[in-house]
């Protein structure tokens, strides 16, 4: 038997295995309390929706844990630690093995022979922070997320910590693709100065520890991020009239662990009289880096073009400011704003672009962005869909614009079947670069939830996502049913369509990959999940 | 004081001729809707008020005594507290008073204005310590001695709720914490400078696992025209959510009851008619022995547990929105110490019990010799409650007739003394912006 038959067995004797009358939530000596769950995802793929393929049998174990380790100024139960009032240290564990390289014989030999295998195996330390009380002054050490702003799924303010998206895209739960971050997190709590309440001053200080937003490049993985062309990694390139071998080498130039990459922030978050409101400010190196030719070291050989480039991650300053504002009597809405302005967003270039937008014609510029983000919240009576709970309406428009355009700016490129005098070259394809970016960026968000049965464990949602300039969207209907208070089943069904056109739009929202030959990625998601 | 009827009155001779014929109709209208009707209910409050001593102190009274305890029990409940097993345990009246500097610290100058809406006031005491029953504006008085009433904030409470469909089918259980205080205390304020502030509270749910970590801040205000400041922090977003206070009539967390329902009511005076019914003698749960268990065929009710028979205001509350889901609301609160004890709504498609709540409470000062159990999942030190001379709220049963389905609830409250400090520490929106996760 292999070790992969013997993983499989595992999972499922997990499982099966998992107690249903085990306490909800696991305490031990009054002090530590353990929770977590285990999940198993699976996925289908139906491009026509009249077939199905299996892309993921994903498995996860979480820990969760919290050691109140120091109470009412004594730590341990018996010293005093005076004006320090609490602490606790928590811990969050994570081990995923997706099976679905082992079930799938075809996904198995893509990787046969090759060096790195699917990343089919994690595991690690999600979070591991200590939150020191001493009022007016908290502080949270270690791993951390850090989430700031008003926006639900898109990325203004809420830019500390690095996604994830190798896994599945953003379809899964920010909180489980967030990159935690090693940082201190303090906040002195002012309280009331005259008009505002509940103010309070937070900084953010990330020591060293620069990432990037993850996304998976192996166009043989499920959710591999390419453009609108073949699913194939380019190898070719013509100079002259000469088809050559592409030898890229990639240089990352992610800072180092030098205390001179920290990065910094700080919040001022208060309400005056029914708005609260914050001022942000972040300096960070961008989590989106862009590569950039290395044009003193490119060499061309009869055979090949050896071309060097290097991933830059520049200096972000991000200012923001966000705010909310309850209004209970004509509306009963929540209304939220965010806004932010960004310097030094890392910009791909097409080739060939004038000097004036490129002075060192080496595909790479920073650029300045802003984003205005409106929303409203409203809990709706519609009797005729429950007549026991309201439904919880939420709406969001994201408007992101760059204020140094220019049209050479470049999105994701995509590799095409090389071409030589008009003739395909088989096993052979090209990098180009045709998705020209907007200067105005525009997407709506519409999501509608409710509960349903006599305790509520019927938890539907349902999420439209549009993007008016590429006519890209995204429907999502989703339900969770809780069966006990370990068990919870979940289905979403994951719906990418466009109107019409194929451009990509900057949020790879609508029918990208596909646009209806076969390729498309709705997609049904089955879970299966214990909590305790 | 007996209960006011709309057609008896002994000194009008016709009306002694219609009376037999109002009863006969009255009783003609509840057989057609049994005892979950609001008409029952009337019908039930006009038959009279038994007296105190009707029921033998330090007898446990069963399903063979229920001709004996129908006088006691609101019509409305009958069927889910009458049962083969029910055991009630009633004990003499108690004398619960409120602490002895209770109205000592109240200002003066405050009114109630032509809403029925309480201005000016600031706590400390009760705003109207004396109700007389033919005051018109006698409803109005009551409410809000409950609304200010003592013990309702100040408490560390760890709560166990379970949800029970027909038959005792278990649909979950959750476990939460919610910590509480009061800032207007009259002629001072907990935190100064927060004056507009009534009372801040923190909940943190703790399971099952989909819900733990999720707490929300609510900001209640002295002044009643303004609504509540609320923010919810979900773990699944690791930040705060401003919230919509004004919303009442959806049920919560898939609970038996509506926000509307906290504490009998919990909504806004002005949004209401209001009519004081007089006062009735009925059983209550108002200073038991421990969290009572629960029983009858859903375990729906407490069961083995101490009763009292306790004289209540009675108040009918009409809400005034078209689309409100009840055409009457009666709640029962207690004449001494203004804790709600029952409530009945009544929906408005049909006049038949939509939600009904129980309450059970503890008066301090029992801790010392009888303390309550300790939660499942936290101990806690029952000295720091004696001494306080309130009651404590130990829980509550919710049952949603229509469903039918209830929510029961265990709440292990023990009294808390903030700090000015402290409480400005913690009842903070910076306190809302992480969480256990």
């Amino acid at each position: 038997m292999t070790l992969r038959r013997h993983g499989l067995l595992a999972v499922a004797a997990l499982l099966t295995g998992l107690p249903l009358t085990a306490p909800a939530i696991i305490t031990l000596n009054d002090n530590i309390e353990v929770e977590g769950f285990v999940q198993s995802q699976n996925i289908l793929r139906t491009p026509q929706m009249d077939d199905a393929e299996f892309i993921m049998q994903r498995n996860t174990a979480q820990i969760e844990s919290k050691y109140y380790f120091l109470k009412d100024s004594t730590a341990f139960g018996r010293f005093n630690t005076g004006k320090l009032e609490e602490a606790t240290f928590t811990f969050v564990g994570r081990a995923v093995y997706d099976s679905i390289y082992d079930i799938r014989e075809s996904y198995r030999d893509d990787y046969i022979g090759r060096e790195n295998g699917p990343r089919q195996h994690e595991g690690k330390v999600r979070e591991a922070y200590l939150d020191l009380v001493l009022p007016p002054f908290s502080l949270r050490l270690g791993k951390q997320q850090i989430v700031w702003g008003e926006t639900d799924n898109f990325r203004a303010l809420d830019v500390i910590n690095p996604l994830d998206l190798s896994w599945h895209w953003v379809w899964e739960s920010w909180e489980d693709i967030r990159i935690p971050l090693w940082a201190a997190r303090g906040v002195y709590d002012i309280g009331k100065i005259g008009k505002l309440e509940e103010s309070f001053l937070e900084v953010v200080y990330i020591p060293w520890d620069v990432r990037q937003n993850v996304v998976e490049t192996d166009p043989n993985k499920p959710w591999s991020l390419y453009g609108p062309g073949a699913q194939a990694l380019p190898n070719s390139a013509l100079v002259g009239n000469d088809l050559l071998d592409l030898n890229l080498k990639v240089i990352d130039g992610r800072p180092g662990r030098k205390l001179e990459n920290g990065q910094a922030g700080f919040r001022f978050k208060a309400v005056w009289g029914n708005v609260d409101f914050s001022f942000n400010y972040f300096y960070s190196f961008s989590a989106d880096p862009r590569a950039q030719f290395r044009n003193e070291f490119t060499r061309v050989t009869p055979t090949a073009l050896n071309a060097v480039v290097e991933t830059k991650y520049p200096r972000n300053h991000l200012v923001g400011f966000t705010a909310n504002y309850s209004e209970e009597k004509y509306t009963q809405t929540v209304f939220r704003l965010e806004t932010t302005f960004t310097t030094g967003v890392p910009i791909t270039i097409a080739p060939g672009a004038p000097l004036s937008v490129d002075p060192n014609q080496d595909q790479f510029e920073t650029a300045r962005r802003s984003v205005v983000m409106l929303a409203a919240d409203r809990p709706t009576w519609m009797k005729w869909l429950n007549k026991d709970r309201t439904i919880f309406l939420s709406s969001q428009i994201f408007w992101r614009r760059w204020l140094d355009y220019d049209e050479s700016f470049r999105g994701l490129s995509s590799a095409l079947p090389a071409t030589l005098n008009g003739v395909v070259q088989p096993g052979r394809f090209f990098s180009v670069n045709n998705d020209e970016i907007d200067q105005d960026e525009v997407v709506m968000t519409f999501s509608a939830s409710t509960t349903y049965g006599d305790a509520g464990l019927l938890q539907p949602r349902f999420v439209f996502a549009f993007d008016p300039r590429s006519t890209g969207a995204y429907n999502q209907i989703y339900v969770d049913y809780l069966l006990s208070t370990h068990v919870v089943l979940r289905f979403q069904q994951n719906l990418f369509w466009r109107f019409g056109g194929k451009e990509i739009g900057p949020w790879q929202l609508g029918d990208l990959w596909g646009h209806s030959n076969g390729q498309s990625r709705h997609e049904s998601v089955f879970q299966f999940i214990y909590q305790f | 004081m007996s209960i006011a009827t709309p057609c008896v009155s002994p000194r009008s001779s016709l009306r002694r001729w219609l009376a037999p014929l109002c009863a006969l109709l009255f009783a003609a209208a509840a057989e057609a809707d049994g005892d979950a009707g609001y008409q029952a209910l009337r019908d039930w409050l006009a038959a009279g008020d038994p007296p105190t001593e009707g029921l033998t102190a330090g007898q446990h009274f069963g399903a063979k005594d229920r001709a004996q305890l129908e006088a006691y029990i609101p019509r409305t409940a009958w069927t889910y507290y009458f049962f083969d097993d029910m055991d009630m345990e009633v004990a003499a009246p108690g004398d619960y008073p409120p602490p002895p500097t209770w109205g000592k610290a109240v200002k003066a100058g405050y009114t109630l204005d032509d809403r029925g809406v309480l201005k000016g006031f600031t706590g400390g005491g009760y705003p109207f310590p004396e109700v007389t029953p033919d005051d018109p504006q006698a409803a109005y008085k009551v409410i809000w001695n409950m609304l200010w009433r003592p013990g309702q904030n100040d408490y560390d409470m760890p709560m166990v709720t379970w949800l029970r469909g027909e038959g005792g089918k278990l649909d979950r259980k959750l476990e939460y914490m919610a910590v509480n205080s009061t800032y207007a205390k009259g002629d001072e304020c907990l935190v100064p400078g927060y004056e507009e502030v009534k009372s801040k509270r923190i909940m943190e749910f703790r399971s099952p696992r989909d819900m733990a970590g999720a707490k929300d801040m609510l900001v209640s205000f002295v002044d009643h025209d303004r609504e509540d400041s609320g923010w919810l922090y979900m773990p699944a977003q690791r930040k705060p959510r401003r919230t919509l206070a004004s919303e009442r009539t959806s049920e919560l967390m898939g609970m038996d009851m509506i926000r509307e329902d906290m504490d009998g009511f919990g909504g806004k005076v002005h949004e209401n008619n209001w009519t004081y019914l007089g006062t009735r003698n009925v059983v209550a749960t108002i200073n038991v022995a421990d969290n009572p268990e629960f029983g009858g065929p859903h375990l729906w009710v407490p069961n083995k547990a101490r009763w009292e028979v306790r004289k209540a205001h009675v108040l009918l509350i009409e809400p005034k929105a078209k689309d409100h889901p009840y055409s009457h609301r009666v709640v029962f609160i207690d004449a001494e110490n203004f804790w709600t004890l029952w409530m009945f709504a009544f929906d408005k498609a049909d006049d038949q019990l939509l939600r009904m709540q129980q309450h059970f409470l503890k008066y301090t000062e029992s801790y010392d010799d009888e303390p309550p159990q300790q939660a499942p999942y936290i101990s806690q030190d029952w000295n720091k409650s004696v001494g306080h001379h309130v009651l404590m709220h130990l829980g509550e049963t919710d049952i949603n007739a229509k469903k039918p389905h209830a929510t029961m609830s265990h709440c292990y409250t023990n009294k808390r003394v903030f700090s000015s400090a402290r409480a400005r520490q913690y009842y903070s929106l910076r306190n809302m912006i992480s969480g256990r996760r």
